[in-house]
């Protein structure tokens, strides 16, 4: 049933997002916040994971996350003290309940009595209460199938419903217990009392209730009711005597008619008819109580207050309301700058803060397609093109004589670009999805290596692109590996250096103009140069006579295969991690710069894009058409003239670059067009393809930088070697994306070149 | 008809609107009771089913400042809860919730429930 799999889909949706946050939240009490705010919110998860679960039958899951949720409840109120050892557990019980989650998605099945340890704990630390531990757990196996129900107000169109069910259906209402054959009579005798009414209920829908057990005669009993001169509207007056006449009502089943007014009424239900009495007081039959009803309850006063006072009642409201606003913590600007500009010192402020506050606090949501958004983005680069090829056309001439139009294009323009953002901003998220799960990766990384290690997060509330934050998390846990594991020094050596035990790691967020850094630094030894330049040149990586600077040097760490590991730790030195991270992070557009300070510590920074759907290219000209070659990708730009050129037994070319060989694609030739450009007057791009390898493209001209809107061209046209893709420039050309990745591939199949 | 659900669980709210909706309810949808209080200013619905644990506002507070605004007395409340304790339930009608629903709830019962609330 395909509307039960979007529920499941909807709700692995929300475990994961409920997963996220018990690790926030639990970063946070380790560091010894143990506030109630977050216990209830850690409670609130388990809870909510349980009561889905629940829903689908996943009963290993909810039977682990109701032992677990009853420990909490123990936390969260003070019986069981939320001590170390507690917290460890509570952490390997996310755990747990994520790997329940993880085998109910995916349909596997987890080993017998996996959990069952943890439960064994929780049931040891809560026992002796006899509140909640000898909560029976509900049956949890329903088939979730949607029925049509004949119901009030739903008459207009009959026909939608193919079986209309009686009302009668209210019969098995509430898991009533089997109903005992009884023949004969009861008598019920009900007096509501004002609480009732306060509640919303209403003896009139009691009475209909009771009528599905059977025949029923409804006498009201009004003897209390005042004169009206005494009469109080909110008054309660009256008092109802039932006979029910059925074979088979039990006084369980007549007594669970009345279970949502229980303690609101004085309920008697006794055997045998009661005896009749005069004529006239059986008038006040069941068909006459909706004009009591109406009298004897608030809707008459209701309404009349609706008409006379609801500004003032809401205002009143909205007042009471406005402590709980108050409460919550302003979103503050962090300030990144400050902390930035003191990188050595870990002094910054920490601005961690409760995730679920910032999340929900008086924000309103919905939730859209991504595809949705995207269609929107693209209609907005579009525009954005649009408005540029306008403003373009506007010459000298044109704006002396339509001063209005150009008045225009001016709020055009700003319009457009506020649009822009607005939209680039729905894709956005705080990269906090991200740091969040970084806390644990460094406990474990501090228990495995024996060192104390501290994390900072700064600027976790920084958004960006959506696409962009999800392949984050491999690089950021490579470079935090790596940090832990090289930066950071064991806490001797730390100690001998003159620094404090333990080291920090920071990691933090800040928005530069239309980029994101991402930067990771620790407080450790630094670069060992020496070694990394040694290695280097041992591998092959660095030529003999080649001189590096000491930024060139650090930048090595990022070659593919380079590690300098003295020991293979199970961390990170398999020989495989930096270079991963920086074609992780080339593919999205970015790059990746180390700095560091002997014996002070390094930095990495990540520079990001805020979107994918924009690129930054350099405009370049081939065969008198325009191409762009994305700017991440592009390491310099050389003129031919200076260029050496070598040609290779294979027919291919190849260039000297710092005593480095390259190969040499000659775009004009590779695209098969003829360009008339003097080979003196073309021009060099060096671009670096994935794992570093270099690639020099030599083009007729370089026009210049600029940001383009990415337009595919599998979607439209077809795939095509080489190129990655197309754009429309704002003169309205078209021009296409260079793909070097690609080029570099196929390089050896057209090897004809000529410069 | 109008039901206004309230329940942080997305899960939730969905398997709420899939049945009410089967039913021929009108659906309005609030993730806590500061949401669903600001649901309440603007419309108005026949009957609320909300959730008890929920973050910003729970469900007690919830119902008790829907009673207090005064215009809702008549507003028939559903606990929506999988807490079968008998406190919780207590407390919600403490503060004035009409009766209660069992989660994980069977789509009969959901209705069968409302209709013994509402009119």
């Amino acid at each position: 049933m395909s509307d039960l799999d979007d529920f499941k889909a909807t709700y692995f949706d929300e475990c994961s997002e409920l997963l996220l946050e018990l690790e926030e939240q639990f970063a946070a009490i380790e560091e010894g916040d143990r506030s109630s705010d977050r216990l209830n919110a850690v409670f609130r998860a388990i809870h909510s994971i349980k009561g889905g679960g629940g829903a689908f039958g996943f009963q290993a899951l909810v039977a682990f996350a109701h032992a677990y949720e009853t420990l909490l409840d123990h936390v969260r109120d003070g019986r069981v003290e939320l001590s170390d050892s507690v917290a460890v557990l509570c952490i390997r019980a996310n755990d747990i309940v994520a790997d329940f989650v993880a085998a109910a998605k995916d349909g596997t099945a987890l080993e017998a009595g996996y959990g069952d340890h943890e439960k064994q704990q929780f049931d040891a630390l809560t026992s002796g209460d006899p509140d909640m531990a000898g909560e029976p757990l509900e049956e949890f196996d329903i088939d979730f199938v949607p029925v049509m129900v004949n119901i009030a107000g739903a008459e207009d169109d009959p026909s939608e419903f193919a079986e209309p069910l009686d009302i009668a259906i209210i019969d098995d209402a509430f898991e009533a217990p089997p109903l005992l054959p009884e023949m004969g009579a009861w008598t019920i005798r009900f007096t509501p009392h004002s609480e009732l009414y306060a509640r919303a209920n209403d003896p009139l829908l009691l009475f209909r209730e009771l009528a599905t057990l059977g025949e029923t005669n409804v006498r009201a009993i009004i003897d209390e009711v005042p004169p009206l001169n005494d009469f109080e509207p909110f008054g309660v007056y009256c008092s109802w005597e039932i006979t029910l006449r059925s074979e088979t009502a039990s006084e369980a089943a007549i007594a669970e008619v009345f279970e949502f007014v229980e303690g609101n009424c004085d309920l008697e239900i006794v055997r045998g008819a009661a005896p009749v009495v005069e004529e006239e007081a059986l008038d006040a039959e069941i068909e006459a109580m909706p004009s009591f009803a109406e009298f004897a309850a608030e809707p008459a006063i209701a309404e009349e207050e609706l008409e006379l006072a609801p500004v003032l009642s809401f205002a009143e409201l909205a007042d009471s309301m406005k402590p709980v606003l108050k409460a919550a913590p302003p979103v503050m600007p962090t300030p990144l700058k400050q902390a930035a500009a003191e990188h050595h010192e870990f002094e910054g402020e920490n601005d961690r803060r409760s995730g679920v506050e910032d999340r929900r606090n008086g924000v309103q949501s919905i939730r859209v397609d991504l595809d949705k958004i995207d269609r929107v983005v693209n209609m907005v680069g579009e525009l954005v093109i649009t408005q540029s090829m306008l403003t373009q056309q506007m010459d000298e001439t044109l704006r002396a004589r339509y001063q209005e139009l150009v008045r225009g294009l001016e709020v055009l323009a700003q319009t457009t670009r506020g649009l822009q953002d607005s939209v680039m901003s729905i894709r956005a998220q705080p990269v906090k999805t991200v740091f969040s799960r970084m806390p644990r990766l460094v406990r474990e990384l501090a228990t495995k290596t024996g060192k104390k290690i501290r994390l900072e997060t700064i600027g976790e509330n920084t958004e960006i692109d959506k696409t962009i934050i999800e392949q984050l998390s491999d690089p950021l846990t490579h470079m935090i590996r790596n940090s832990a594991d090289h930066g950071i020094e064991s806490p001797e050596k730390r100690l001998a250096a003159g620094k404090t035990e333990g080291g920090a790691i920071r990691l933090s967020a800040e928005q530069a103009g239309g980029n994101i850094l991402i930067a990771v630094e620790d407080d450790g030894g630094g670069i060992n140069r020496e070694r990394v330049l040694q290695v280097a040149r041992d591998r092959g990586v660095v030529g003999p006579e080649q001189t590096l600077s000491d930024d060139q040097i650090d930048q090595l760490i990022f070659a593919p295969g380079f590690s300098t590991a003295e020991a293979i730790s199970d961390i990170s030195g398999r020989g495989v991690g930096m270079d991963v991270v920086l074609s992780n992070i080339k593919k999205i557009g970015g790059s990746v710069h180390v700095k560091s300070w002997p014996g002070k510590g390094t930095r990495m920074t990540l520079r990001l894009p805020l979107t994918l759907a924009v690129l930054d290219v350099m405009l370049v000209k081939v065969a008198g058409s325009p191409y762009v070659i994305p700017l991440s990708s592009i390491v310099e730009t050389i003129q031919c003239a200076r260029a050496k050129f070598s040609r290779m037994p294979t027919g291919g070319q190849v260039l000297q670059v710092r005593g480095e060989y390259v190969q040499v694609v000659d775009l004009a030739s590779r695209f098969a067009m003829t360009t008339d450009v003097e080979r003196d007057n073309r021009f060099v791009v060096l671009c670096e393809a994935e794992g570093g390898v270099k690639v020099a493209l030599i083009v007729d001209d370089i026009i210049g930088q600029q940001q383009v809107v990415i337009k595919s061209l599998e979607e439209n046209f077809q795939s095509i070697e080489g190129i990655a893709g197309g754009t429309i420039l704002g003169d309205g050309n078209v021009a296409l994306i260079v793909d070097v990745q690609g080029l570099k591939s196929s390089q050896t199949s057209h090897h004809k070149s000529a410069a | 008809m109008r039901v206004l659900t309230v329940d942080d669980s997305r899960t939730i709210l969905a398997m709420l609107h899939h049945t009410l909706s089967n039913a021929g309810f009108e659906v309005l949808q609030a993730e806590d009771g500061q949401q669903g209080l600001d649901v309440l200013k603007n419309e108005s619905v026949d009957v609320v089913i909300t959730d008890i644990n929920m973050p910003v506002m729970d469900g007690i507070e919830f119902i008790k400042q829907v009673r207090a605004s005064g215009v809702h007395n008549a507003l028939p409340i559903l606990i929506l809860t999988t807490e079968t304790s008998q406190d919780k339930r207590d407390q919600g009608r403490a503060a004035g919730g009409t009766g209660w629903i069992v989660k994980p709830f069977d789509p009969e019962k959901l209705i069968s429930v409302i209709h013994r609330v509402v009119h």
